[in-house]
């Protein structure tokens, strides 16, 4: 038997590995060195044009971009020239890094640079570094923070959603008549755009003059059936709304789990005399947790990005009962040119997203880990 | 007219008048190439007067909302203005990008037609860019402050003119557009100042915009009402209110009243925002109390301190507050489309200050039930007006104080900087923004929904209007409202200055949360006051006051 303990992990996995050559390694690295330079030469002259230093320059940021790509490309073929096989190997993961530093992390990092900054688009003056001052007018901006109460109110719902969301999927894995026709028009409500669904149900169907809703309930005896006059009427029917799209989504994650359930422990629970209660809560929905927390977790990251329907049917209103925390900041940048303060509220937004769903995800593996 | 006939009758040696009238008669052009004779210029006259009034019948009125159809009809029989100054394929593979609205499917939507006839003839091509109203000020604003204008021709509000001819991002209207739009023919108010900065014309305008008052004629002169009215112990005789008070007394009076089996309410007001236009609604009913007629300023005093905290703003709010209450159960979620498009013209509310479009809609749109009982006159006064420098309220001696409000100062045409540097491009976008401009083209896109009113002298002809097929006291009613308000010696007019609609933002937001009851006007009105100093100092105090007092004529 070959002892392989003293082996490097290089060796281990190695199969394959070559010698690189001298020069080849030589010209891998003048290769990356050149598109290197190159990158930090056009940003450079692109930066002191912008400054004001030197008289000239480029129109726009267009060229640092082509400058980026060849550098891309070149730590990608110098990987292969300088270190062979583990270059080749590097490449499963380096475009993936460098599509994701030039898409993903180099946009929030300019978007954090832009919210530490005083930038009104009517300004005459531009763009102005201003440190944490749009941070300190944040926590004193009354509509950012009635529009975080309002999406812990609507986060709350999501807790209603998920039970209907559970009663659907139990009716749909159950063995009933046309059950693949209830799975496809339960699944309708969320291939809709949420902009649609404003218009055919907020601005339509609850419309309080002609809304087929309207006169039903005036049928019923309501006299003003007014869905979007008073507060907590307002909030109720944009989450009803949303929730109504939102629901079959719930819903189709929990059927794929009901449907993983292994069959013999629920047969064996039947055959010990448990009642179909008793099944439920002691087998299924604990055994359902997991996938139930996967679910919640994905709808509430959902629920936070909630805009489009309140920009739609109530701008936020009555009095701001119903803004949310995108659709605030959505006004903050389109309808006030605010950039710089805009941007530092998603920005905080993210993190405390971020916090919140950590902290979530934590308390949910404990509390599985238990139950399971 | 088709680009054909044109040709063949210049090929005739016909004057443009006869150009016009072959374009109006039926079978003109055989008639006239069969005769060679060549009319007179009365008889020159007569044809633009038959063109004008052929214009006015199409589609016609009573007939429905017009069509593409329609809107490539008036652009082929206007054309000839292009015609005169402008070779056929002139210009051929210039392609031009225009930036407008997409409202009510309208302005756009009628652009495309009303050029493409223009398209066909020149050569050039033109792609658009459509917005939403309310993603209108932000893209505007991206474009100017990233530096990335990417359109030819822009549909604005003069409100902007701040923002892009005060930043030199627009072109120069050249002198033979200046002779092909006919300019003098605009009502005064249109004139300089509005359309130029420092001193250099850059709009063609194709609206005039103020706030008239709208109601319905048959809930003012109902005989049972004015019975109720009386037995209520209503102020004087039941009528058209004409003062805000009366607005105020009429809204409490009809909440829970019936006329032929459907509820009434009296005045409609639009609490929810419209992406900052939501504060004109605000303002029509502030100017009365807030416009003094010795005082230009009525929004800002001339430092910019922001006048929206005063006596006479927070009365405005108040009277909001004190209305709402009696106004359709869902008031609060109306935002100005909804009270006009979906309420007024739908046959709900009695007293409406909108933009001319309820009466340019009321007879000739699909949805209109009110077209025979609705009427129109300047906005309502006040039986006292602010005096904003010795904080007093004055009852002026000529009687209450009228104010109209010059909402938006009208759409325009502008032209970018940036097809100064190619000739042939320059001229193409001159005069298709020109086209656009055109006199008798506006006069059609007075009378058909088309999201713009009456804006040259030359509108107010009433004759044409009934020659077109209006009702003539019904057209002379609106066009008196319209024109009494431009003409107005106290109207109130909006500062032209860089953010404005940032201003407004804010004040929607605050004012949303007054109505909705969170705090009193006045608490309210300092919070608007407070956010709008922290966007003064954001965009430039010094320049602001600069460009509001040049605004003012000062």
């Amino acid at each position: 038997m070959v002892d392989t303990s003293g082996m490097s992990g290089h060796q281990i996995h190695g199969a394959g590995l070559e010698h690189v050559a001298e020069g080849r390694r030589k010209a891998g690295r003048l290769l990356m060195r050149a598109a290197s330079a190159l990158l930090i030469i056009v940003l450079l002259i692109h930066v002191l044009n912008l400054t004001g230093v030197i008289g000239f320059g480029f129109e726009n940021w267009r060229p640092i971009l082509f400058a980026y790509v060849l550098w891309s490309v070149a730590l990608c073929v110098g990987q292969v020239f300088t270190r062979g096989e583990l270059g080749y190997r590097a490449l499963f993961v380096l475009p993936a890094v460098l599509f994701t530093v030039a898409m993903v992390i180099f946009p929030t990092l300019f978007g954090l640079y832009v919210g530490l900054t005083d930038w009104n688009l009517s300004s005459f003056d531009g763009r102005k570094f201003n440190g944490l001052d749009n941070f300190r007018t944040m926590f004193q901006d009354a509509f950012y923070w009635n529009a975080l109460r309002n999406m812990v109110i609507f986060v709350l719902a999501v807790l209603i959603e998920y039970g209907i969301a559970f009663m659907l999927a139990l009716l749909l894995s159950a063995q009933i008549r046309a059950r693949k026709f209830f799975r496809v028009v339960f699944l309708l409500p969320f291939m809709l755009s949420p902009v649609a669904v404003s218009w055919m149900i907020g601005k339509s169907l609850l419309e309080f003059r002609f809304g087929p809703a309207a006169t039903f309930a005036r049928f019923l005896g309501w006299e003003s059936p007014a869905f979007f006059g008073a507060p907590w009427i307002a909030r109720i029917s944009i989450t009803v709304m949303d929730a109504w799209i939102f629901i079959p989504f719930v819903m189709i994650l929990l059927l794929a789990g009901l449907q993983a359930l292994p069959r013999e422990v629920l047969e064996a629970a039947k055959v010990d005399g448990a009642n179909a209660w008793q099944s439920f809560w002691r087998i299924t929905f604990p055994l359902m947790l997991p996938v139930s927390l996967t679910a919640i977790i994905l709808r509430i990251i959902f629920k936070l990005k909630l805009a489009d329907i309140v920009i739609n049917v109530t701008a936020g209103g009555p009095g701001g009962a119903t803004d949310t925390v995108t659709s605030f900041i959505f006004r903050e940048y389109r309808d006030r040119s605010n950039v710089g303060y805009g941007s530092l509220l998603a920005m905080f937004y993210l993190v405390l997203i971020i916090i919140v769903l950590t902290l979530l995800l934590s308390f949910a593996r404990r509390r599985v880990e238990r139950v399971t | 007219m088709r680009v054909s006939d044109y040709n063949r009758i210049v090929a005739m040696q016909q004057t443009r008048r006869d150009v016009l009238k072959g374009a109006a008669g039926a079978a003109s052009v055989a008639a006239l190439g069969a005769s060679g004779a060549l009319a007179g210029f009365a008889g020159s006259a007569a044809a633009q007067e038959s063109l004008r009034v052929e214009l006015l019948r199409i589609p016609g009125i009573g007939v429905g909302s017009p069509t593409d159809a329609d809107w490539q009809k008036v652009g082929e029989m206007t054309l000839a203005p292009t015609m005169a100054n402008v070779e056929e394929g002139e210009f051929q593979g210039v392609e031009l990008t225009f930036l407008g609205l997409n409202n009510q499917n309208l302005h756009n939507f009628l652009f495309r037609g009303f050029l493409k006839p223009w398209e066909a003839y020149t050569g050039a091509r033109i792609k658009w860019i459509d917005l939403a109203q309310a993603d209108y000020n932000p893209r505007l604003q991206q474009a100017i402050a990233t530096e990335t204008v990417d359109f030819d021709i822009i549909e604005m509000g003069a409100p902007f003119e701040g923002d892009v001819t005060g930043k030199g991002l627009a072109s120069e209207m050249p002198e033979w557009v200046m002779e092909q739009i006919d300019m003098d023919d605009y009502v005064d108010y249109l004139k300089a100042p509005v359309g130029t900065w420092d001193g250099k014309t850059y709009r063609i305008s194709v609206d005039g915009d103020a706030h008239n008052f709208n109601y319905r004629t048959d809930v003012f002169a109902d005989e049972g009402l004015a019975a109720a009215w009386a037995e209520e112990g209503g102020a004087g005789e039941w009528g058209v209110p004409r003062t805000w008070q009366q607005v105020q007394a009429a809204t409490k009076f009809l909440d829970g009243k019936k006329l032929n089996g459907f509820d009434l309410h009296g005045y409609l007001d639009a609490p929810k925002p419209w992406g900052g236009f939501g504060f004109y609604f605000l303002a029509s009913r502030a100017t009365a109390y807030a416009k003094h007629p010795d005082d230009p300023a009525w929004l800002f005093d001339l430092d910019m301190t922001p006048r929206i905290n005063n006596p006479a703003w927070v009365r405005a709010i108040q009277d909001i507050i004190d209305a709402l209450p009696h106004q359709p159960a869902d008031q609060l979620n109306a935002d100005p489309g909804t009270t006009a498009f979906q309420q007024f013209l739908a046959g709900t509310g009695s007293m409406l200050a909108w933009w001319g479009d309820v009466g340019s809609n009321a007879r000739t749109s699909d949805g209109s039930v009110i077209g025979d009982v609705v009427g129109f006159d300047i906005l309502p006064g006040s039986d006292d007006v602010y005096n904003a420098s010795t904080g007093q309220w004055d009852t002026l001696a000529s009687g209450p104080n009228y104010a109209p409000n010059m909402a938006y100062i009208g759409w325009g045409i502008y032209v970018m900087a940036r097809v100064d540097s190619d000739p042939v491009k320059h001229k193409a976008a001159w005069s298709a923004a020109a086209h656009l401009g055109g006199k008798d083209l506006s006069l059609w896109a007075s009378a058909y929904p088309s999201g713009f009113q009456p804006y040259r002298n030359s509108h107010f002809n009433i004759d044409e209007w009934t020659a077109g097929g209006y009702d003539g006291d019904f057209i002379g009613n609106y066009l008196a409202s319209q024109t009494n308000s431009y003409n107005h010696p106290n109207a109130a007019i909006e500062p032209r200055i860089p953010g404005i609609f940032q201003y407004y933002s804010v004040a929607e937001d605050e004012l949303a949360r007054i109505f909705a009851g969170e705090f009193g006007a006045q608490d309210g009105a300092d919070r608007i006051a407070a956010a709008w100093d922290r966007i003064t100092d954001q965009i430039g105090r010094e320049r602001q006051v600069a460009l509001y007092r040049a605004s003012l004529g000062l």
